[in-house]
């Protein structure tokens, strides 16, 4: 009985002292991302809100980008090692490794689509969705497209990206049903696949479509160029909607929006979560309401168009309109025009 | 199919079949000739991102699609000069040398595209095509062989003249002794180092070319890991192909046809899971190894460094 009693009041004074080691303090958290931070999409926008989050927090903050997909296990241990108190690791591909490292060097994790993955204290899922914002990116391309038809270019299927895919098509199909959506995959992950985007949205292009919904990292500089370098149908210019970042600052005339997402709010919770001994008990999401998720506007689109768009995100804040997040491939596929009824 | 097989739309298809076929068969063409000779060159990837990015900023700085295809041959031949150093004079082990390329230049380049791109991703104009009179106004087929850049028919064109090199040439039969029987080709006072150096410089100047024609036409831009294992497949394509160039192009154009049949299928909206359909490029390369790699001969020294008089 008493070796009973030693054991259980060891194991509660270790958990004490393990969840007092866990919590309340943030001294530095780190970001791992994919690829450079300079991609104008998902690794800029994620260093850059972990860079402002920390800012605001007076945190130090770590970045190691360009990492690629493969294993990150070595610089999951480095940076827990030099005593990071949360280690975002900012691509799905690193949704494996980065449990392991949290439970092996007992420091917080923050991945990305894997909404079962929570652990109280050690592993937060910030699987997050800018569909609200796909939704009027959809109504937006439904009203401008002149071959009626448009097409999504997706350089892989993670949740986040379907259910942006799937808003889009929602949105296109609530704006005109007789828009005609032609979906297309480049790869299973052809994340940085720039000329397999250019190769798919050429013939995207060439069955019709006059504005590109793009979601690809680096291989969205492929649909990119596609886009400047293809005719529509009718001889006219092809347009581009891009997600996450801005790529204005590169545009050639080309880019009619962007899904552009802000993730400070979503890192701002995350160290706050940690300092209340809440992290991994919750999820994240981003939003119009907010201002987390926003259409971007370009000198592509005119002023009245704009306008409804805006009384769109009226509505869509108001409750007004629902827009549902689609998470599942299947699902996202059968809303597709392209696909078979 | 829902209306959407338009012309235009098939002649697209099996234009991007091409494009997406000719950096493999570049690289595989290079491949074959350095396994030729005893040399498995794994850094072939390697070779490619250097002449991807070398082809890109050759031509982005001087405007001119043939520069960058000059400066990605001589990038990939460079980094094939450092493994000729080391594996072909030196003896270090292939493989090892082979992937520690490969690594070293996706660091490098993601390093200087990083200094150099990453703010602006500067892209090129559309390649200018070279077109077939007569041929390219044959409806669909036209537009989708008979309207590529010059490049392209060079590169068919390298196949019959790999294929005449190997069959009737001195230089042929060297490579292949080199490979086969080095301590023959030796004894028959041909230099085996000196042998095995050319088809490596050229395997990476090949490599080095498909890298620039990824990236100059193929894509029409550089950006980190573009290659996305062309090169790996370049090898496989080399060894299926048991040393016959022709088998490389017919390679390399099914794996390219495989990948405009993955959008065609999407696109006609064939209702099976995405992942399926895009696991038939792949499964493509299985069958052709299952129907022919164990009939598939590697020379007999291939991967063994060559030292005189060692037993």
């Amino acid at each position: 009985m008493k070796i009973i009693k030693s054991i259980g009041s060891a194991f509660v004074i270790s958990s004490l002292l393990l969840g007092s080691a866990l919590a309340g303090e943030v001294k530095s958290i780190a970001i791992l991302t994919p690829e450079e931070g300079t991609d104008y999409g998902w690794n800029q926008q994620g260093i850059d809100a972990a860079k402002a989050a920390g800012e605001a927090a007076g945190v130090e903050v770590v970045v190691a980008q360009g990492l690629g997909y493969g294993d990150v296990r070595p610089t999951l241990r480095e940076l827990a090692s030099d005593g990071a108190s949360l280690l975002i690791a900012h691509a799905s591909g690193y949704n494996t490794a980065a449990p392991e490292i949290a439970k092996e060097m007992n420091v917080p994790v923050a991945i990305v689509d894997t909404p079962n993955g929570l652990e109280k204290g050690l592993v937060a899922d910030y699987t997050l969705s800018g569909h609200e914002g796909a939704y009027l990116a959809g109504r937006l391309a439904a009203k401008m497209s002149r071959s009626k038809t448009v097409g999504v270019v997706v350089s892989g299927e993670p949740p986040s990206w379907n259910s942006q895919s799937g808003a889009f098509a929602q949105g296109v199909k609530a704006e005109n049903p007789d828009v005609k959506i032609i979906y297309a995959v480049i790869g299973p992950a052809a994340y940085s696949d720039a000329a397999g985007g250019k190769r798919v949205t050429e013939s995207v292009i060439a069955s019709g479509a006059d504005i590109i919904f793009g979601q690809g990292n680096g291989s969205s500089f492929g649909m990119l160029q596609a886009v400047e370098t293809t005719k529509a149908a009718d001889g006219g210019k092809v347009y581009f909607i891009d997600v996450i970042g801005d790529k204005s600052p590169i545009d050639k005339g080309f880019l009619l929006s962007s899904v552009v997402w802000n993730i400070e709010p979503v890192y701002a919770a995350m160290i706050a979560d940690i300092k209340n001994d809440t992290f991994g008990t919750k999820h994240y999401a981003i939003g119009l309401k907010d201002n987390s998720v926003e259409l971007l506007k370009t000198p592509a689109i005119p002023d009245d168009v704009w306008s409804q768009i805006e009384a769109l995100r009226e509505d869509i804040v108001s409750g007004k309109i629902k827009v549902e997040p689609v998470y599942d491939a299947t699902a996202v596929r059968a809303l597709m025009t392209s696909v078979a009824q | 199919m829902n209306g959407l097989f338009s012309e235009v739309f098939l002649s697209a298809l099996l234009f991007g079949a091409v494009t997406a076929a000719v950096p493999l068969l570049l690289a595989g063409l290079g491949e074959q000739m350095s396994e030729k000779a005893g040399v498995l060159n794994i850094g072939i990837e390697g070779m490619m991102l250097a002449g991807a990015y070398l082809g890109f900023v050759g031509a982005f700085y001087s405007e001119s699609l043939w520069l960058g295809f000059l400066t990605g041959a001589a990038g990939g031949a460079a980094v094939a000069a450092l493994m000729a150093l080391l594996c072909v004079r030196l003896g270090l082990n292939q493989i090892v040398i082979g992937i520690a390329l490969t690594l070293g230049l996706e660091g490098l380049t993601a390093l200087l595209h990083h200094f150099q791109f990453s703010r602006s991703y500067p892209r090129l104009p559309a390649a200018d095509p070279t077109v077939i009179p007569l041929l390219a106004d044959i409806p669909v087929i036209g537009p989708a062989f008979f309207r590529h850049h010059l490049l392209v028919y060079l590169a068919v064109l390298l196949v019959v003249v790999m294929s005449y090199l190997y069959r009737r040439t001195q230089l042929g039969l060297n490579l292949q002794a080199a490979g086969d029987k080095p301590a023959a080709l030796d004894v028959a006072g041909i230099d085996v180092i000196r042998t095995r150096t050319i088809a490596v410089l050229t395997t990476g100047a090949l490599a080095g070319l498909g890298g620039a024609y990824l990236a100059n036409v193929g894509a029409g831009l550089f950006i980190p890991f573009i290659t996305n294992g062309a090169g790996f497949l370049g090898i496989v394509l080399a060894m299926l192909a048991r040393g016959r160039p022709v088998w490389v192009l017919f390679g390399a154009l099914l794996f390219g046809a495989c990948l405009s049949l993955t959008t065609a299928m999407q696109v006609a909206g064939i209702n099976i899971p995405t992942d399926v359909i895009q696991m038939l490029p792949f499964l493509a390369v299985m069958i052709m190894l299952v129907l022919f790699g164990r009939q598939a001969s590697l020379p007999a020294a291939l991967g063994i460094p060559y030292e005189r008089g060692a037993r």
